[in-house]
């Protein structure tokens, strides 16, 4: 076919007039059933390059994405086109899933996105053996490799499944950010025969900023100052989950239409807020890097980070979603030499400690694990145990195997010793990348140039679009005014305790403050740990404040507390306090039944749970029966106390339940 | 990781194919045009045809195939995900004990195994026998899986009940290594992976199965995997048979191929067929495996072997009197029952006269018999 042929083709299926030149060099390769990888920028048109050889092959072309937004709106575009395309997502319902792919079983399907966690599930192995498959596309080819800035352990079956496959079958991996190294990576794993075709990544329309700060309060009040001010709707990201609730509590206080989006969200709401953003409901989203956020919308005006990323190509990769539209964007980051300490940290903590690793290699090498069993018998986070894992298949010292439904562990018969020194050399890589990234902001040369350097796009291009090139510095101003607000704000917000559940009638309860943000945690700590006496003052007007914020319509007939596994009787008093001053009757009936450990000892919430399940026993039982009921603790961290009590008030007929507490610790491990 | 899994799968599956047919093929691509696998699908169906001598639907099978490699690709990563590995016939991987004994007739052209690979490549013995075998059966089995592992060899079972279950259980008793041969789908296992766990992670234990992935148990599966165990074994012992079934059509096989096998001396009380087979030229042996060169069974101890038969069970006379009629002349083995009004199968007297020395086989259609220079001794067997 040539390229005349196609794109009258093109013109009739997608309405467009013609190739751009790499995309019809990918296609001509795809169409003899060869392998590509194509590295073009966000907005090239990548998509067009395995959707329109899909519409002339006779089988199902299957695409492989970790980005189920992206998916979405490309099966909705497909659609529209008249073309038949199907996504298999965790978001959909099972049923839905099962009637897909039996679709594409019966050939009824010309292009079928897919998740590559997908690849484990049975029902879809089982079809891929009757399916009449024409092609194989991995999108975001980056996260097959560990030298990139999103590496996917789901990645690495898709890899293999890619070598196993047949000769002539075509193979496009595609990605917007790859660095030399990654792309070496990247086609090294994908095995020989591979043409790789690498675009230019230069976006001429962004306007890149980065604003020095020497504090959070700069940058929130130069946000609330200036957010409105920019054009059009974009993204704030965070550092950190916590930050992403901080600032869209600010911004609602401050009336900015905001709204807050993380990977601990619910799928209803994730698709709610993505449908949101494209109708520009709110001035901005706010979310965290942690979620590859794989949002089609070609207009967003600005993206702002709170916090450096961890390298280039994480910021390439975010700041990448701006502007597809070729309009300008503003790219604004925040910058405080300070804040390279939350990276630096994930660099260092990111990987666990080596006698972790070898706790779980004894363990599975003993016997076949399941992941809650072996968090039970290693004591280990469940964070943890998935890095451990990853990192222990990646060397092939264990495998995850399917036994019935459930996943296992085993170890491999003759498994090498584990490699640590891998992992020095990942920690240095991250690091030198983390100094490339302190290096963009503190450089006083082109941004744009910096950045495609970086990603070995070294084109001579001469760029005007940074504020060292051509546009103006943005420097933070603050007045008292702003200061005040701030200040008013802080006294006004609470964190939530979600803790409301099926089947026990506990409601959400509110903590006066999060344990390491602000000087609670320490005073919490002096009185519990170093002696300190009761619980100060200020903590009980900061908690009666926190509880007239939530539960100010609320009626309690009863206050109880958390009886101690140690600390004495600083709840209790702590509770009395709080009993006088709102007038509601105090029992000291809930005591414990049986010792149990201090909950601080588990590093995991299914060993926190372990450790008070039926450890509670109410004196007089029949006290409870009807009753309203605030249920008083210190420090919340999984909540397996607080549910734990609220199961078993529950039983004892208790009709609401509503945990009050000083604070709340920052990522818990809650599954 | 074998990047031609895909390949093989397609092609050591091929309905209808037997064995020797694709080995053949496989020896032409491989060792004569020195093709890969993955080059020879590659080949046009005139190569096939023209250089290949296919015949027709031979070609129309390979096409078949050819469509199912992508599907088999996915097949084949979640094998090797879930830790099975394919072993082609041209790996150097591939059993030499297996392709020795089985030759290109018999060899499956792909392995599925999980466990230590290494195992395949040491001396092995296999024990075989009922599954409801005697307690007697079964210690001598436990016997000479000890002797086996004591001498670093690997025992080979087929994971049936009785003599097999016993010769792995007392493999991994006596911290011998064993090779268990599925009669199913590898992944059709998940129980004996849970099971055999540790001693698959201790490198104890390999679990093979040459047929489809996710076949479960079936009667011909068994029947057909019961050459594989003789072919990976060296040495093969025999605990009990009785004159039908899997260890008999098993051994039958075995002797055919001009195996060595060794069987279990039953007890005179026992009435079981080990000395028909000893009879049919495997070998004696005593409790601990040592071969009894000199023991030949009786007539009458031979006769128990046929366990099923109990009417005019033939004895001493009738033996006298065969060979008394042998030495007048040439008889069929039809002429022979109805003058000596014997209650013998045809089969069964022709497989008894065979297996005397002193007779001789006169090849005629019918077969005839008569005894060897008609100088007739006393034979052993009547002392």
């Amino acid at each position: 076919m040539t390229q005349q042929e196609a794109e009258i083709i093109l013109q009739r299926t997608f309405n467009l007039s013609h190739f751009y030149d790499e995309q019809w060099i990918t296609i001509e390769k795809i169409l003899k059933g060869e392998r590509v990888l194509l590295i073009e920028k966000t907005g090239f048109g990548k998509s067009l390059c395995f959707q329109f050889p899909a519409i002339l092959f006779k089988g199902t072309t299957v695409i492989f994405s970790p980005l189920i937004a992206l998916m979405r709106d490309q099966v909705k575009k497909l659609n529209s086109l008249g073309i038949s395309a199907k996504c298999v997502n965790s978001e959909q319902i099972p049923e839905e899933n099962s009637q897909i792919i039996s679709d594409a079983k019966a050939g009824e399907v010309k292009i079928l996105y897919i998740a590559p966690e997908r690849q484990e599930n049975s029902e879809w192995i089982e079809a891929t053996r009757q399916m009449n498959l024409s092609m194989v596309v991995v999108d975001e080819a980056h996260c097959i490799s560990v030298w990139g800035h999103d590496f996917r352990p789901a990645f690495r079956r898709i890899i293999n499944l890619v070598n196993l496959l047949p000769k002539g079958l075509p193979v496009l991996a595609t990605t917007a950010t790859a660095t030399k190294r990654v792309e070496t990576d990247i086609a090294q794993q994908m095995g020989g025969n591979l043409t790789i075709i690498r675009g230019n990544l230069m976006r001429d329309n962004f306007r890149l900023y980065v604003i020095k700060v020497n504090s959070e309060d700069d940058k929130l009040i130069w946000l609330g100052q200036n957010i409105e001010k920019l054009p059009g709707s974009g993204i704030l990201y965070t550092g950190t989950r916590v930050d992403t609730e901080i600032y869209s509590k600010w911004f609602e206080f401050l009336k900015i239409s905001s709204v807050g989006y993380n990977a601990g969200l619910d799928a209803d709401s994730r698709i709610a807020i993505e449908a949101g953003l494209m109708q520009n409901k709110w001035k901005c989203i706010i979310s965290t890097n942690a979620l590859g956020m794989g949002i089609d919308k070609s207009d967003i005006r600005f993206i702002i980070h709170t916090q450096i990323p961890q390298s280039p190509i994480h910021y390439y990769q975010e700041i990448g979603r701006a502007g597809r539209d070729n309009q300008p964007a503003y790219i604004i980051l925040f910058y405080n030499p300070e804040d390279k300490k939350l990276p630096e940290a994930f660099i260092e903590g990111g990987r666990p400690s080596i006698s972790k690793y070898e706790k779980v290699i004894a363990a599975v090498k003993n016997e076949m694990l399941g992941e809650r069993n072996l968090m039970r018998q290693t004591n280990l986070k469940q964070t943890q145990i998935r890095v451990i894992k990853a990192d222990l298949i990646e060397q092939k010292i264990i495998r995850e195997v399917t036994i019935g439904r459930s996943k296992m562990f085993e170890y491999i018969t003759d498994a090498p010793p584990l490699n640590t020194k891998t992992f020095e050399e990942l920690r240095a890589s991250k690091t030198r990348d983390l100094e490339k990234m302190i290096e963009y902001a503190e450089t006083t040369q082109s941004r744009m140039k910096y950045l495609c350097d970086y990603l070995g796009d070294s084109s001579t291009h001469s760029f005007t679009n940074c504020d060292n090139t051509g546009l103006n510095k943005i420097i933070v101003s603050i007045n008292d005014e702003w200061r005040q607000r701030l200040q008013d704000f802080r006294e006004d917000y609470f964190p939530v305790l979600e803790v409301k559940t099926k089947g026990t009638n506990l409601i959400n309860g509110v903590a006066a403050s999060y344990y390491g943000v602000s000087n609670v945690g320490i005073a919490l700590h002096r009185s519990k740990y170093e002696n300190g006496g009761d619980f100060p003052d200020f903590l009980l007007r900061l908690i009666l404040k926190a509880y007239r914020k939530k539960f100010e319509q609320e009626k309690f007939d009863l206050i109880l507390y958390v009886p101690p596994t140690k600390s004495g009787e600083l709840v209790k008093n702590f509770a009395v306090k709080v009993s006088q001053v709102l007038k509601f009757p105090i029992s000291h009936n809930l005591i414990k039944q049986r010792v149990t450990s201090e909950q601080k000892v588990f590093e995991n919430s299914i060993l926190k749970s372990d450790n008070v399940k039926d450890a509670f026993t109410y004196k007089n039982p029949q006290e409870i029966r009807g009753k309203t009921i605030l249920l008083i603790d210190d420090i919340f961290d999984s909540g397996a106390t607080i549910k734990e009590i609220g199961k078993y008030l529950t039983n004892l007929g208790a009709l609401k339940i509503a945990p009050l507490v000083i604070a709340r610790t920052v990522g818990g491990d809650l599954i | 990781m074998n990047k031609e899994s895909a390949y093989w799968i397609a092609l050591a599956h091929l309905p209808r194919w037997g064995y020797l047919k694709t080995n053949k093929l496989i020896i032409k691509f491989f060792h004569e045009y020195k093709l890969s696998i993955e080059d020879f699908f590659q080949l046009s169906e005139n190569d096939w045809e023209t250089q290949y001598g296919l015949e027709y639907k031979e070609v129309e099978d390979l096409k078949k195939a050819k469509l199912e490699l992508v599907n088999n690709a996915f097949l084949a990563e979640t094998l090797y995900n879930e830790g099975y590995e394919l072993i082609p016939i041209t790996s150097p991987l591939y059993p030499k004990t297996l392709k020795d004994n089985l030759k290109a007739a018999h060899s499956p052209a792909l392995l599925y195994v999980k466990g230590n690979k290494q195992i395949m490549q040491e001396k092995s013995i296999a024990i075989v026998g009922s599954r409801n075998a005697s307690d007697k059966s079964l210690e001598f089995t436990d016997n000479i899986a000890k002797l086996a592992s004591k001498e670093y060899k690997v025992v080979v079972s087929g994971f049936a009940k009785g003599v097999d279950k016993q010769a792995l259980d007392s493999a991994i008793k006596y911290k011998g290594q064993s090779i268990i041969v599925l009669p199913q789908g590898i992944m059709t296992f998940s129980s004996g992976f849970k099971k055999y766990y540790k001693q698959i992670v201790d490198g104890d234990v390999l679990v093979l199965s040459t047929f489809p992935p996710k076949v479960p148990w079936k009667v011909e599966l068994a029947m057909a995997r019961n050459p594989i165990i003789y072919g990976l074994a060296s040495e093969i012992y025999v605990a009990e048979s009785s004159d039908k079934g899997g260890t008999w059509s098993g051994v039958i096989d075995g002797l055919r191929k001009n195996r060595k096998i060794y069987v279990r001396k039953p007890d005179a009380n026992e009435n079981i067929a080990n000395n028909l087979l000893i009879q049919q030229g495997a070998i004696a042996v005593d409790f601990d495996g040592n071969p009894l060169t000199d023991y030949k069974p009786t007539l009458s101890e031979v006769n128990k072997s046929n366990v099923k038969s109990n009417v005019n069970e033939p004895n001493e006379n009738y033996e006298n009197k065969i060979f008394d009629l042998l030495k007048t002349g040439e008889y069929t083995v039809k002429e022979i029952i109805k003058k000596l009004q014997l209650t013998w199968s045809e089969k069964k007297l022709r497989d008894y006269l065979k297996s005397q020395k002193e007779v001789e086989t006169i090849n005629k259609k019918p077969l005839r018999f008569t005894m060897k220079n008609s100088t007739v001794k006393q034979i052993s067997l009547f002392k």
